[in-house]
This record gives structure tokens, C-alpha cells and sequence, in this order.
């Protein structure tokens, strides 16, 4: 009964990965309508960044804004040079995004070398804090899930209580409207693809000092990412909520009861059965027409 | 002699007598030399992955191979020729590893190829060189159960890393075992003979776990092992995994003085990207770590940092793709041809080299590798500081006889060779013995 508790807690860290994880996309995703397929390639950039700044003499705390900014203009770059031409064909959006990945993870490679990359947490997090369980629940995995919180309530006070934020909904939900109305409709796609690209940028950096850092880190990422969409809804804040949620807490008590093989099988038939019964996911957006 | 075959061999005498002169510049004055003197080289392949996904390991294999070349060269070479290195990327694809094998048999004629790293690679060339009669040199340690005419086999086999460190473990640590493994071929067959062992020497098995290659988070694995109390973790996580267990190990609190994890996986390579905070305490069994003390490891490890660069290590597959390159030089000086079948039968079963982690042998009858295991403690800078390790040298034994007792392999018994004989598309020298 201890574990299952302990493994409840193990659950909350694993659902703010997930929610890390997967914000950036899903703010891409819900207003430029971009599926980011260098989504996972953004998070490696940041962890990347996490990396040089660790050489440096800087921690998690300084490579947080670092990350965030280097990534931001990355997504910048890519938005003005590739995505701003093919916004209206969403397979074309794909293909390209995917590209852009296949190149980051070369380029890095170039820079960087092929061997794995070392970053620590920073010493005050080292350790945990007794809990009921078994074990002392790490304090970097609650510093994870605070900083889950965080990105939730900066992400919901850009969209929605702020004048940036106000044109981003308006253009969403619909661009010819938007635009006859005088905002500029091109602006509002480069930042928000900067922002969400951003997003991705703090994921990498604040997942490296748990997990490798590698030139191929991202796909798992971008795949969890993308399930969390899928089951949430696009373009909601709560449905990243929802999909992280759901997903975090089924796979770490199934894989506690059964083994992590099977747990992520579970998770994966839920997903679809999900996706029949809710096609638009569990908070999609319903166009008005 | 005609004009034409004199200028040839003019040419030839003047290309031997500069290749004496500029030994000791770098490899590419060498290797230039050896295209304008075509014919006059023996010529290897080299097939490892410089691109893609395992690159990161491939490319240290591809380094101590051309230094060893580099190193045999210098020393004059092998029959009074120089050794020409043919390099291919398989670009970490499984099908494109028979392509390149193909390619370096038929159309550059080497004499053999030293190459692949996972398993899957190995599978997918032998094929190639059983049919066109040609030697592979495989470095890499790997789950066993295998016998090919045309292969030998320089990594460790499960014998060589298991029968001695799951007892030491249960001696020295504790009974109480828990498995943990990347879900596929290689940890499944480990942990069988891990089982096993466990059985014949009094452990206790609390726990066996798979992970789907490349999972990074271990949060609900390492509740599980705390609530099974074992003494020992027994780790055949691989690649990404590896890192991310050892991390999230130490930050869930617990360190190698409550529960050891002890793995045949975990090199230098390893300690270095996780950090060596977090691998300090643990346990490797190997037959060679980069801090072995002997003059032979001493030049390898040195040769190795002056030749690509000062921060790089060493580990036991690079070991091994080190001295298969020199065990193939001596085979070939041995056989005094160059055929294939001179190889297989007369230059390397049997040979011998001063290998930077202790003398090594081809065993004659299977193909795979005498070595010295040893377990090493990684220590506070990330290496490992040898704590055990066995006076004498280990038979390989492709099939445990916990598991198969009736099973083995022979190239040296007259029924195999007469089988091999009648039969061209025989190429495995196993049998059941009755």
C-alpha cells in the first residue's frame, strides 16, 4: 500500500514531465496549426544549451531562460525562413518540420560529437524529502513539477490575459475575420511559434539533468508529446492537462502492477479507444462554423 | 622483363623505400601511398557505422583499428607488405551492413573485414561471408549461442562476464537479486544464465523487469526494487537507458551502500555522460577497464589519446577491435597467404596476442576469445578501480553448459570438418553431443 502511494507521487512528476514536454506543441499546434515535427529536436536543442551552460559554471536555474531564448530564436528562424510561405498546406508544414529535425540532429551532431552529454541538477536539489513510502521523493522531481505549474500559468496568462493573447484567440478562431479587423495575422504566427518553440527550448533543459542527452534524445519526447495532444485535444491548455494527466498516472501505477512493457501497451489501447470515443480528444476545440 | 613490368616494379621498390621514410607521419600520407602502390598492400575492411544512431560506439572501434594498423605498418607491416585499411559506413543500417560487406569482398578483395557492433549487424553480414568464403573479426561482447566458420568472435561471451561475478556478488554482496533489462535478445538470455547461476550458488531471485529500448524514465522501477529490498540490482539496460537508471537512482536516494548495481553493460563511456557522482559504487564486470595496469594498456591508452584527442577513454570493445587487428597481422604472417581458407584453418585458431587487458587466444575449436575477466568499482573520477580479478584466462564457451549441457561447438573435430567438407553451405561447426 506504501509503494502505491509513493508510486501516486512518482505519478505527479512523470504527468509534469509530460506536461513540460508537450506545451510547446500544443501551443504551436492550437494557433499557428502547425504539427512541429522537430518538436523533440527543439527539446535536444534546449538540453544541448543546458549543457554548454553547465560548462560554463551555470546550473538548471541559470540554462532555464538561457534555453528559453536560444530555442525561441531557433523557432524564429525556422518560422520566417521555412513555415511562413506553406502555413496553408499542412502537409507541406509537416514534411518541412520534419526536415528541419533531421538537420538539427546532424548539425548538432557536427558541433557537439556523437557521445552522450553530461548535465547535473543543481546541489540544492540533490537528495529528497521523506515521505511516507519507502523512498525520499526526490526534490528535483518536485522542483519538475513546480516548474510544470509555472509554464501552465505563464502559457494561460499569454493566451488569455494578455492584449498578445487576445489577437492569438481571435486569429484562431478565425484568421480572415482577424485579419480584416487590423491585426496582423503573420505576427502573431512568428511569435507564437517563437514562444512555443521557446517552451520546447525550457523542456530540454530542465529534463536533462534526469534523463541522457543526446543528439537523438528528442523522438521519444516528441512521441509522448503527441499522445498527450491526441488525447487531450488540440489546442487547449486543459487538455494538456487532461492528456498528461491521464497518461503520466495510468502508465506509473500499470507499470507498477504489471511491468513497464506492458504499462505502456495499456496506455497506448486506451489512447485509441479514447480517440474513437472522443475523436477531437477529451477538451478539443469545436470550429464554430 | 619488359618495359612495362619494370617500371612496375620500379615503382614499387621506390613506393617501399618512402613508405620506410614516413612512418611516423600521420595515416593519410600512408594510406595515399598504399592507392599508388595497388597490389602491393593487403587489404582489410573496416565496417563500422560513422553515421547514424550507434556511431557514437562504431567510431571507437574504427579508431582502434587504424591504430593498430597504423602500429603494424610502422613495425614493417605483414609479409614485407603494408596493410591497407578499406573504410565503410554502414550508416547504422542493418541492410546496408550486407551491402558494404558485399561490396569490400567482391569488389576491393580484402583479405578480411573487421567490423559490426550489434548484433543484428553481425547477423545480417554473416551470410555474405559464408558465402563468398571470407573472414569477419567481430569485437563486440554479445549474447553467445553462435558458431560460423567465417567468423571469430574477440568480445566477451556471457561465461566469460557472468560465472565469476554472480558468484563474487552473492559472496561479497549479498543473495538478493533483481533483474533489470532492456526488452529485447541480449539482457533476456543474460538474465536466463544470471537465473541460473543464482540457482547453482545459493542467490535469490526478487525480481525480473524489462524496459522498452531507449525508456528514460525509471521513477515506477526503482519504487518496485526499494519495495523488493534486493542487494543487488543487475543491470542489462542498454544505450540511453543507462544513464537515465543510474541518475534516477541516486536522486531517489539510494546509493551502492544500500543496494549495488551490479552489469555487464556499463563502461567508461557510461560513467562519463551520467556523471561519475552517479555511478560511484557501482559494479562492471569486464576484461578490460581503461585503467588496467599493465605496459601494454599504458601504450594503448596513450597511442589512442595522442592519435584522437586527450579526453577521449577506452573501453573493452575498443580493446578488442585493438587487438583483433593485431591477432589478424600475426595470423596472416603465420598462414604466409592470403587466402581465406589458410585463415580459418592455420592463422587464427590458436593465436595469441599481449593484449592491453592480459594475454589473449582464439580458441581453436569455437572461434570466440580466451580473455581475463575482472570487476571493476567506478571510483569518484568515473573510472573504475579493479577490485577482483581471475588469475588465469577464461574459456569461451558459446553455449553455458548450465543451460545447453549437451550443446557445443568444434572446428577441430574430424566429423564437423567432414561435414563443413561435403556440404558447401555448412558453415557451423556446432553439434550435440550424444
Amino acid at each position: 500500500m506504501e509503494s502505491i502511494i509513493t508510486q501516486f507521487l512518482n505519478g505527479f512528476s512523470v504527468v509534469a514531465i509530460l506536461m513540460i514536454a508537450a506545451v510547446g506543441l500544443a501551443v504551436i499546434f492550437g494557433v499557428a496549426g502547425v504539427i512541429n515535427m522537430a518538436h523533440g529536436e527543439f527539446i535536444m536543442v534546449g538540453a544541448y544549451t543546458a549543457a554548454v551552460v553547465g560548462q560554463l559554471g551555470g546550473n538548471t536555474f541559470i540554462a532555464i531562460p538561457v534555453a528559453f531564448l536560444v530555442v525561441a530564436l531557433l523557432g524564429l528562424v525556422v518560422e520566417r525562413s521555412i513555415i511562413q510561405w506553406i502555413y496553408d498546406r499542412p502537409l507541406e508544414t509537416l514534411l518541412a518540420t520534419w526536415g528541419v529535425g533531421i538537420i538539427l540532429q546532424v548539425v548538432m551532431k557536427l558541433i557537439f560529437g556523437p557521445e552522450l552529454y553530461y548535465v547535473g541538477a543543481p546541489k540544492i536539489l540533490d537528495g529528497g524529502f521523506r515521505t511516507i513510502g519507502l523512498l525520499p521523493f526526490p526534490w528535483y522531481r518536485l522542483f519538475l513539477i513546480v516548474i510544470a505549474i509555472i509554464i501552465m500559468i505563464i502559457t494561460y496568462f499569454v493566451l488569455f490575459r494578455s492584449d498578445l493573447g487576445l489577437k492569438v484567440r481571435a486569429v484562431r478562431r478565425n484568421r480572415t475575420m482577424a485579419g480584416c479587423l487590423g491585426i496582423d495575422t503573420a505576427k502573431v504566427d512568428m511569435i507564437i511559434f517563437a514562444f512555443g518553440s521557446g517552451l520546447a527550448g525550457v523542456a530540454g533543459a530542465v529534463l536533462a539533468p534526469i534523463k541522457s542527452v543526446s543528439t537523438t534524445m528528442g523522438f521519444p519526447y516528441a512521441v509522448d508529446s503527441f499522445m498527450v495532444l491526441v488525447l487531450g485535444g488540440v489546442g487547449s491548455l486543459w487538455g494538456v492537462v487532461a492528456g498528461s494527466g491521464l497518461i503520466g498516472e495510468a502508465e506509473t501505477i500499470l507499470s507498477f502492477i504489471y511491468n513497464s512493457v506492458i504499462g505502456k501497451l495499456l496506455v497506448f489501447i486506451f489512447i485509441v479507444l479514447a480517440i474513437r470515443v472522443f475523436p477531437k480528444g477529451l477538451f478539443g476545440y469545436h470550429e464554430r462554423t | 622483363m619488359n618495359r612495362r613490368k619494370f617500371l612496375k616494379n620500379s615503382a614499387v621498390a621506390a613506393g617501399t623505400a618512402a613508405a620506410a621514410t614516413i612512418t611516423d607521419f600521420p595515416y593519410f600520407f600512408v594510406k595515399r601511398y598504399a592507392h599508388a602502390a595497388e597490389g602491393d598492400t593487403i587489404k582489410v575492411g573496416i565496417l563500422h557505422s560513422l553515421s547514424g544512431t550507434i556511431a557514437i560506439i562504431e567510431r571507437s572501434l574504427h579508431n582502434a583499428e587504424l591504430l593498430a594498423i597504423d602500429e603494424i605498418n610502422a613495425a614493417g607491416g605483414v609479409m614485407g607488405k603494408m596493410i591497407e585499411p578499406v573504410i565503410e559506413d554502414p550508416q547504422s543500417l542493418v541492410q546496408v551492413f550486407a551491402e558494404k560487406a558485399k561490396k569490400l569482398i567482391l569488389e576491393d578483395k580484402v583479405v578480411a573485414v573487421l567490423g559490426c557492433y550489434t548484433s543484428a549487424s553481425r547477423q545480417s553480414v554473416l551470410p555474405v561471408f559464408e558465402q563468398h568464403n571470407n573472414v569477419l573479426l567481430y569485437p563486440t561482447l554479445y549474447e553467445a549461442q553462435e558458431c560460423s566458420k567465417n567468423c571469430f568472435y574477440t568480445g566477451c561471451v556471457p561465461n566469460q562476464q557472468l560465472d565469476d561475478f554472480v558468484p563474487w556478488l552473492i559472496e561479497n554482496v549479498g543473495p538478493k537479486f533483481y533483474m533489470i533489462g532492456s526488452n529485447y535478445i541480449y539482457p533476456k538470455e543474460t538474465n536466463r544464465e544470471v537465473k541460473a547461476l543464482l540457482k547453482a550458488h545459493g542467490g535469490e531471485d526478487v525480481g525480473e523487469e524489462y524496459a522498452p529500448l531507449g525508456h528514460t524514465e525509471f521513477s515506477t522501477n526503482i519504487n518496485k526494487i526499494a519495495s523488493k529490498r534486493p542487494d543487488v540490482v543487475f543491470s542489462d539496460l542498454v544505450g540511453d537507458s543507462v544513464v537515465a537508471f543510474y541518475k534516477q537512482f541516486r536522486q531517489f536516494g539510494i546509493t551502492a551502500d544500500d543496494i549495488i548495481i551490479g552489469t555487464p553493460i556499463t563502461t567508461e563511456q557510461e560513467t562519463a555522460a551520467m556523471g561519475p557522482e552517479n555511478a560511484l559504487g557501482h559494479l562492471t564486470s569486464f576484461n578490460y577497464f581503461q585503467s588496467v595496469d599493465t605496459p601494454e594498456n599504458k601504450k594503448f591508452v596513450e597511442s589512442y589519446k595522442a592519435k584522437f584527442g586527450k579526453n577521449e577513454v577506452t573501453n573493452a570493445v575498443m580493446e578488442a577491435a585493438y587487438f583483433q587487428t593485431h591477432m589478424l597481422a600475426q595470423a596472416l604472417e603465420k598462414a604466409g597467404s592470403t587466402e581465406a581458407d589458410a585463415l580459418i584453418y592455420e592463422g587464427l585458431p590458436g593465436q595469441e596476442y599481449m593484449a592491453p587487458g592480459g594475454k589473449v587466444k582464439i580458441d581453436e575449436k569455437n572461434h570466440h576469445t580466451w580473455l581475463w575477466p575482472k570487476i571493476g568499482r567506478a571510483n569518484e573520477t568515473g573510472q573504475f578501480d579493479i577490485v577482483w580479478q581471475r588469475d588465469d584466462w577464461v574459456r569461451p564457451d558459446p553455449w553455458v553448459d548450465l543451460l545447453y549441457p549437451n550443446k557445443d561447438c568444434d572446428f577441430t573435430n574430424p566429423s564437423v570438418l567432414e561435414r563443413l567438407k561435403s556440404d558447401s553451405k555448412d558453415r557451423s561447426g556446432t553439434f550435440e553431443l550424444s
